[in-house]
């Protein structure tokens, strides 16, 4: 082994990949709460709507409408911007276009945090490959691979659909990534809960060998029906044209056809709510002096503890 | 559409299951020819919410699964609102608000209709302002409840009649 390579992690010892310290405890919740639903069932319930206190807290998905097109002379990814709540949107403008390398990128869909955390940490370890390999350029494949064999053995739990997106010296590729680790190498993919709804207008209009122009209008107008005809899926599009001469546009907010500003506008509104200073009663206040920067020296004795 | 006239000045809104609530609004059509026919007037409000309430209990084991909210003007004059639960549990209220997009709604009328966790001084609001609350309030429920949206249909009862407009939300 040459010293050029890391098998020994320099930070050897310290806490790696996912905990587990929650499962035994998170089991008990789970199973107490459970018990409560059938106590509480046994009596009285009036009310037409189930409690929504009565589970674990849902992770935030992203609902989502993704996907990818190869053109002529590269690839388009394309995404929306909600991510819910089981129903709530969570956040109406977030980013789901991830950057993996600097010809390569990806969509996610899914869990929010699994999709973030994910391309975040295969990002970093293709970063750490360019630098082990000579300082090239990263290939799209390896990216798929380094995501497949992860998701695969996490056996689908970490909850993260990808569309990956890039250029290599090999030319425009573009893969779709599922939970469970399986992928398909294709010219046009889409996915998450609007696929259906982009996929009708991939399938009615893709051609091979498309402008670049062609391409970033496919791909808007698929978002656009996810958006406005999917649930799950809402506010802008964004798109991101990887090229074969290795230029990048990252079209963040492309289009937005859902600002709620002009409607709030048409809305005469109510000095009712217009809520100045006073309005809400104070019950008290307490001032709190911020500390300084500086590291504060405390002499600590430790004695040890007796059994 | 999600309103539903039941006299010249009575409205039922329903959320739930469409099919219950159709069923529901059809039982409700023909109980309410039944009462004109045999007391020659058309049937008042107040009598409204209470049928409404006995229907709804008349299938108390295999319920409607719909969430009414009825308004419309008293024998006296004055706006009325009445919320109901499945089974027929009502009760006359300031304000009323029912689906998937009431968590959003009820708190800001808390505030703003009934003035609660405020100290400015409460002043009486006319109808066109209630309106234009509703609308702004619409608008934040349809921000963040994925079911609402596309567009409000608001009706105004007033003792001389019921004003209709359609107020566009967001289609996403």
């Amino acid at each position: 082994m040459s010293e050029f390579t890391c098998s020994i992690s320099p930070t050897e010892g310290a806490p790696e990949g996912f905990s587990f310290d929650n499962v035994h405890r998170n089991a008990q919740i789970q199973g107490q709460l459970l018990s409560n639903n059938s106590n509480n069932n046994a009596t009285r319930s009036a009310s037409g709507n189930s409690s929504s206190a009565s589970v674990l807290p849902l992770a935030t998905k992203t609902g989502t409408t993704i996907v990818g097109v190869v053109y002529k002379d590269g690839v388009v990814l394309g995404a929306d911007t909600r991510s819910t709540n089981d129903t709530t949107v969570a956040d109406k403008n977030c980013e789901k276009i991830h950057y993996i390398a600097p010809n390569i990128y990806c969509c996610g869909a899914g869990t929010a945090a699994d999709t973030e955390k994910t391309t975040e940490l295969i990002s970093s370890q293709m970063e750490l490959l360019r630098m082990n390999t000579g300082g090239g350029q990263s290939r799209v494949v390896t990216a798929c691979t380094l995501l497949k064999r992860m998701l695969f053995r996490y056996q689908g739990y970490v909850s993260a659909a990808l569309v990956l997106g890039g250029v290599d010296h090999h030319g425009p590729h573009l893969y779709q990534i599922y939970p469970h680790g399986s992928t398909g190498k294709l010219p046009y993919t889409t996915m998450g809960s609007g696929s259906l709804a982009a996929m009708a207008v991939f399938e009615a209009d893709f051609r091979d060998d498309m402008t670049e122009d062609e391409a970033v209008k496919l791909v808007q107008r698929a978002i656009l029906a996810g958006i406005f005809n999917d649930l799950g899926s809402g506010s802008n599009v964004d798109t991101c044209v990887i090229r074969s001469d290795g230029s990048v546009r990252m079209g963040r907010n492309d289009i937005t056809p859902n600002e709620v500003g002009p409607l709030r506008e048409s809305v005469r509104r109510s000095d009712v709510l217009n809520m100045r200073p006073g309005t809400t009663a104070v019950l008290g206040e307490t001032f709190v002096r911020a500390k300084g920067l500086g590291v504060t020296l405390a002499d600590v004795t430790v004695s040890e503890m007796e059994t | 559409s999600k309103l539903h006239p039941l006299t010249g000045r009575c409205v039922l809104g329903s959320a739930g299951c469409k099919t219950d609530v159709d069923q529901l609004r059809s039982v409700l059509d023909i109980k309410m020819k039944v009462y004109a026919h045999n007391h020659r007037k058309p049937m008042a409000t107040p009598s409204v919410a209470q049928m409404l309430g006995n229907t709804l209990y008349y299938k108390r084991f295999f319920p409607y699964y719909s969430f009414n909210v009825l308004a419309g003007i008293d024998s006296e004059g004055k706006g009325a609102v009445y919320s109901y639960d499945a089974i027929g549990s009502f009760e006359r209220t300031p304000f009323s608000a029912s689906g998937s997009g009431q968590s959003f709604l009820i708190p800001l009328m808390d505030n703003v209709i009934s003035h609660k966790n405020r100290l400015d001084e409460r002043r009486d609001l006319p109808a066109e302002e209630v309106v234009e609350i509703v609308k702004d309030a619409f608008l934040t429920a349809g921000e963040r409840d994925i079911y609402t949206g596309d567009a409000v249909d608001i009706m105004v009862i007033t003792k001389d009649g019921i004003d209709k407009q359609t107020f566009q939300l967001k289609a996403d």
